[in-house]
C-alpha cells in the first residue's frame, strides 16, 4: 500500500462489504440470519401441535351415530356393527345408493327426516326396503305408511309394555318408548305395540313386500337410554339385518349455488386481469432503483473513555471498594504532592506531615484517610467509601 | 427496463375499460393488455440507448472537511434520438451528494452539464460509484436504464481548525526571531550578518575585527537558528481510534500536527511527516525550502486509525533508519496510554533520545477528567476511582517520559494544537532544536 516515495498518499483500502466481517461469512452468516425465524416457527408448530392434542372432537347431535354424548347413538351403532354392517348416510341420495348397493337383508333407518325435501322423502318411500322411521314428520308418515296418523303424545321415554305379537317387541319386553302415538286406519295391514291411552308407540305397517316400522321417539336408541328397560333389545331387534343404512340427513344448504363473484358482471370479473398487470407496473414503477446501492467502509469509532468506563463497571459490579479507595487516595496524593512542593516519590511520612501542616489534621488520622489503615474502616461498605471521598475532597479544598 | 407513473395511469384506464365492457369482457381484456404491452414495448424500443451516452467529468478534486465541492458531469448524446429521463450521479453516502437524481433532456448530438454538490462528512477519498442513466421513450411510458462508469475521486482534506491559532503563534515566533535584529548572541541563535552600527545597538555586539577592516563601526546580528529538521510522527494505531468528544483522537492529532508544520515551515525549519502503526501509512519528506503543509495535508487525508497495536520498535527503527543521521526534533503524536506505552514505547525510546530530541504530544479526554470529579453515591465513586486510575497511569507515564528527557505535551482537544506550537516555540527560544 505504501512505497517510500517522498509523498505517499495511500489509496484508501476498499474492503468489500462483508469481507471485513470478523465473524465469518457464508454459511455461518446465513445460519445467523435464519436461526431466529426458524426457532420461532418451530415453537409455533410445537405449540399448535400440543394444543391440538386431546382436542379430537366427536360430532354432536341428537341421534348422531358418531356422537358419544347421551343423545348420540354411537353405542347402538357399535353393537350393530358387531353383527352386521352399518352404513351411515348423510343425505337421501347416499341412503338410496347404500340401499341399492346392499344385499337383500337390509334395514333403512330414517331419523331427523324433517330435514328432507318432500321429493326426497318420496324417493326414499319408493325404495323396496324395510324401513324404521324414528319420530317421522306427517309428510314422511303419509309417504311411507299411508293411513297411519299421529293420535297422541305421552312423556318422552315413558316405559310401556309391548302387549303385542311383534316378536322383537315381545322379546324385548318393557321399553322406554314413550313419545308420539300412532293409530292405523282400519284397512291398513298394521300391527301396533306398546299401546297407551290414545294410540301405539310402535307401529309396523306391512306394505307390498316391505315393512315400515314407525317408532314414536328416538329416545330408546340413544347412548343415555340404551341400557334402560328393554331398550337395547328392542333397538337391536328392530334393526336386525345384515346391513343397516342409518340415514341422518345433514342440515340442507340454504341459498342457490351462485356466489357474489358469480353475480358480478363479467366485465368486472375480467378487469382483475388488467388490475394485476397494473399492480405489477406500479410495483416496477416505485420499486425500480436508480442504480445499485453504494457501499462504504466506515471506520470504527469508539469513545476514548470506553476502557475507563469499563473499569468503572467492573469496580461497581464487584463492589471493589478497596481498589476504588486506593485509586481515590492515589489521585489525591498525586495532585497534592506538587502543591506541597513534594517529590512524587516522597515517603508517606513526609506527605502526611506536609498535608497535616497545611490542614491542621491529626497525623495518625490523616494517614488513615490518605494512605489507609489495615483494616481500613473506609472500605467497610459503600457509605464509608462516600465518607472517604468527602474527607479527601475536604483536604483538597483546604490545600487550595 | 423501467416504467413511469404514466404507464400505471394507462394501465388503470385499461382496467376501467375492461370493467365497463360487459359481456365483451374477454375480448376487451385481450385487446387492452395487448395494447398496453405494445405501447410499453414501443416506448422501450424508441428510447435513446443509455449505453451509448458518453460521460466525462470536471470539477473539484479536493476540499476541506466542512466545505462543499462541485463536480460536473458532462453527458454527450451521440445517438440519433433525443435522450429524456433521469440521471443519478452516485457517490458514497458520507459524501452527501445532491441532487440525488436530476431530470435530463439531451437532444441529438448535444451535451449537457449536470452539477453535483458534495458535502462530505468524512475525511478521505470519495470515489464516484457510477452514473445511472434512465432513458424514457417518446410517449413517457417506459424506458431503459443503464449504470455507466465515470471515474472521479474527490479527496476531503483534514479541516485544519487550528489555523486560527497560526497568526498568534507566528507573531510570537517573529518576536523571537527578532525584528530587534541586534539580539545578543546566545544559545538558539546563530550568526546572521554584519551591518553598520546605529545608535542604540548593544556595544557588545560590535565586531571589532570587521570594524578595523572598514570605515565605520560594524555590528554582528544574530538570529534564531534556522533549517532545523522536524519529524512529525503520527501514531495511527488503535489508541488513535478512540473518540474524544465527537472526533477521533487521530483527527485532533492531525490538527495539532498541521499547526506545528505550518509554524515550523514559516520559521524556516524543515518538516517531515510520517504516519505509522505497524508499517508506514503515509510519509512526506521535505525537499528543500518551502512549506510542506499542503503535501502533509494531502498525505493525511485518507488516513484512518487501524485497529492494531502500534509497533514502537518498528517506528523507532524507521525513524532512525530512513530519515537521515542529523539530529532532529521528533514529535510523536500518540496517546499517553499507560499500558501501551510502558510495554511498547518506553523500552525502545532510549535509542531515539540518544540521537534526537523527542517530544510526545497526546490529547487528554475531558470526559475522564469529568468522571474523576463525579461525586454523590457509591456508583459515582466507582466511576471516579476508575477515572483516577486512568489519570494516575497517565501521570506515571508522563513522569517516566520526562525522566528520559522527553518533552511531553498533554492537553485537551481544544488546546492540544496551541500547546504543541508553544512547546515548539519554547524549544526554539531555548535553542534546543
Amino acid at each position: 500500500m505504501t512505497a517510500p516515495a517522498p509523498t505517499v498518499s495511500p489509496a484508501p483500502a476498499a474492503p468489500r462489504p462483508g469481507s471485513a466481517d470478523p465473524r465469518g461469512g457464508g454459511p455461518a452468516r446465513l445460519w445467523r440470519s435464519v436461526r431466529v425465524p426458524l426457532l420461532l416457527f418451530t415453537v409455533f408448530v410445537v405449540v399448535v401441535v400440543l394444543l391440538s392434542l386431546g382436542a379430537e372432537r366427536f360430532p354432536e347431535g341428537y341421534l348422531e351415530p358418531e356422537s358419544v354424548s347421551p343423545d348420540g347413538t354411537r353405542a347402538l351403532v357399535r353393537l350393530l356393527e358387531e353383527d352386521g354392517e352399518v352404513e351411515i348416510a348423510r343425505s337421501s341420495s347416499d341412503a338410496a345408493d347404500a340401499v341399492s348397493d346392499a344385499g337383500d337383508d337390509v334395514v333403512l333407518l330414517v331419523s331427523l327426516d324433517h330435514r328432507l325435501l318432500p321429493e326426497e322423502v318420496e324417493r326414499l318411500a319408493d325404495l323396496d326396503v324395510d324401513t324404521v322411521l324414528v319420530q317421522p314428520s306427517l309428510t314422511t308418515l303419509s309417504a311411507f305408511a299411508p293411513g297411519v296418523d299421529v293420535t297422541g303424545r305421552i312423556d318422552e321415554g315413558a316405559a310401556l309394555v309391548p302387549s303385542c305379537d311383534l316378536p322383537g317387541a315381545a322379546a324385548a319386553g318393557e321399553a322406554g318408548v314413550g313419545g308420539e302415538l300412532y293409530t292405523a286406519a282400519g284397512d291398513a295391514d298394521a300391527m301396533g305395540c306398546y299401546p297407551s291411552a290414545t294410540g301405539d308407540a310402535l307401529l309396523r305397517v306391512t306394505g307390498d313386500g316391505a315393512t315400515t316400522t314407525v317408532l314414536g321417539t328416538g329416545h330408546p336408541l340413544t347412548n343415555g337410554a340404551l341400557a334402560g328397560h328393554g331398550n337395547a333389545a328392542l333397538a337391536l331387534n328392530l334393526l336386525a339385518a345384515d346391513e343397516v343404512v342409518w340415514l341422518r340427513p345433514d342440515t340442507p344448504q340454504v341459498g342457490g349455488g351462485s356466489s357474489l363473484w358469480e353475480l358480478l358482471p363479467s366485465g368486472v370479473r375480467w378487469s382483475v386481469v388488467p388490475l394485476v398487470a397494473t399492480l405489477g407496473l406500479l410495483a416496477v414503477w416505485r420499486g425500480r432503483r436508480m442504480g445499485a446501492l453504494v457501499p462504504e467502509a466506515l471506520p470504527v469509532v469508539v469513545r476514548a473513555a470506553e476502557t475507563t468506563e469499563g473499569r468503572a463497571g467492573l469496580y461497581q459490579s464487584h463492589r471493589a471498594r478497596d481498589r476504588a479507595a486506593d485509586a481515590l487516595r492515589r489521585g489525591f496524593r498525586e495532585r497534592a504532592a506538587p502543591k506541597l512542593g513534594l517529590d512524587p516519590d516522597a515517603s508517606p511520612e513526609a506527605v502526611v506531615a506536609a498535608v497535616a501542616a497545611r490542614t491542621g489534621d491529626d497525623a495518625v488520622r490523616l494517614r488513615g484517610v490518605i494512605y489507609g489503615d489495615r483494616p481500613d474502616p473506609f472500605t467497610a461498605d459503600d457509605r464509608s467509601l462516600v465518607r472517604l471521598a468527602d474527607e479527601l475532597d475536604e483536604r483538597t479544598r483546604k490545600l487550595r | 427496463m423501467a416504467v413511469t407513473g404514466r404507464a400505471v395511469v394507462v394501465a388503470v384506464l385499461a382496467v376501467v375499460a375492461v370493467a365497463i365492457s360487459g359481456v365483451m369482457g374477454a375480448w376487451v381484456t385481450a385487446i387492452a393488455l395487448g395494447a398496453l404491452v405494445a405501447l410499453l414495448a414501443a416506448d422501450v424500443a424508441l428510447a435513446a440507448s443509455p449505453r451509448a451516452m458518453r460521460l466525462s467529468r470536471e470539477g473539484d478534486t479536493t476540499l476541506r472537511l466542512g466545505d462543499s465541492a462541485t463536480v460536473h458531469l458532462v453527458l454527450a448524446n451521440p445517438t440519433r434520438r433525443t435522450l429524456r429521463g433521469w440521471v443519478r450521479d452516485a457517490w458514497p453516502p458520507s459524501a452527501n451528494a445532491a441532487p440525488r437524481t436530476a431530470p435530463v433532456r439531451v437532444d441529438t448530438g448535444e451535451r449537457r452539464r449536470l452539477t453535483t454538490t458534495l458535502t462530505p462528512t468524512r475525511r478521505g477519498d470519495a470515489r464516484a460509484a457510477g452514473v445511472t442513466v434512465r432513458s424514457i421513450g417518446p410517449m413517457g411510458l417506459a424506458g431503459r436504464q443503464r449504470t455507466l462508469s465515470a471515474e472521479w475521486t474527490v479527496r476531503t482534506l483534514p479541516p485544519f481548525h487550528s489555523r486560527r491559532h497560526l497568526p498568534g503563534k507566528l507573531s510570537r515566533l517573529r518576536e523571537l526571531e527578532g525584528q530587534h535584529t541586534a539580539m545578543v548572541r546566545g544559545q538558539g541563535s546563530e550568526f546572521d550578518s554584519l551591518r553598520d552600527y546605529v545608535p542604540g545597538d548593544d556595544v557588545r555586539s560590535i565586531d571589532w575585527r570587521a570594524t578595523a577592516r572598514g570605515d565605520g563601526v560594524v555590528v554582528r546580528t544574530w538570529r534564531p537558528e534556522r533549517d532545523r529538521r522536524i519529524l512529525i510522527v503520527l501514531d495511527t494505531g488503535r489508541t488513535s481510534a478512540g473518540r474524544v468528544g465527537d472526533t477521533p483522537r487521530l483527527d485532533h492529532s492531525m490538527d495539532a500536527a498541521l499547526l506545528l508544520a505550518a509554524l515550523a515551515g514559516k520559521a524556516g525549519d524543515r518538516v517531515d511527516f510520517l504516519a505509522y502503526d505497524r508499517r508506514i501509512r503515509a510519509q512526506v519528506r521535505s525537499s528543500g525550502k518551502g512549506s510542506q503543509v499542503a503535501r502533509i495535508v494531502e498525505a493525511m487525508a485518507p488516513l484512518e486509525a487501524e485497529l492494531l497495536e502500534s509497533d514502537p520498535a518498528g517506528m523507532v527503527s524507521t525513524v532512525l533508519g530512513t530519515q537521515g543521521k542529523a539530529r532532529r526534533l521528533v514529535v510523536l503524536l500518540t496517546d499517553l496510554n499507560a499500558t501501551a506505552l510502558e510495554e511498547g514505547l518506553l523500552p525502545k525510546l532510549g535509542a531515539l533520545t540518544s540521537r534526537h530530541l523527542v517530544m510526545v504530544a497526546a490529547v487528554t479526554d475531558p470526559a475522564v477528567g469529568a468522571m474523576a470529579a463525579e461525586r454523590g453515591g457509591a456508583d459515582a465513586l466507582y466511576r471516579a476511582a476508575a477515572a483516577e486510575r486512568t489519570l494516575s497511569g497517565r501521570r506515571r507515564v508522563t513522569a517516566e517520559l520526562r525522566r528520559m528527557g522527553v518533552e511531553v505535551v498533554d492537553a485537551d482537544p481544544e488546546h492540544i494544537a496551541p500547546a504543541l506550537a508553544d512547546a515548539y516555540i519554547n524549544l526554539k527560544a531555548q535553542g534546543r532544536l
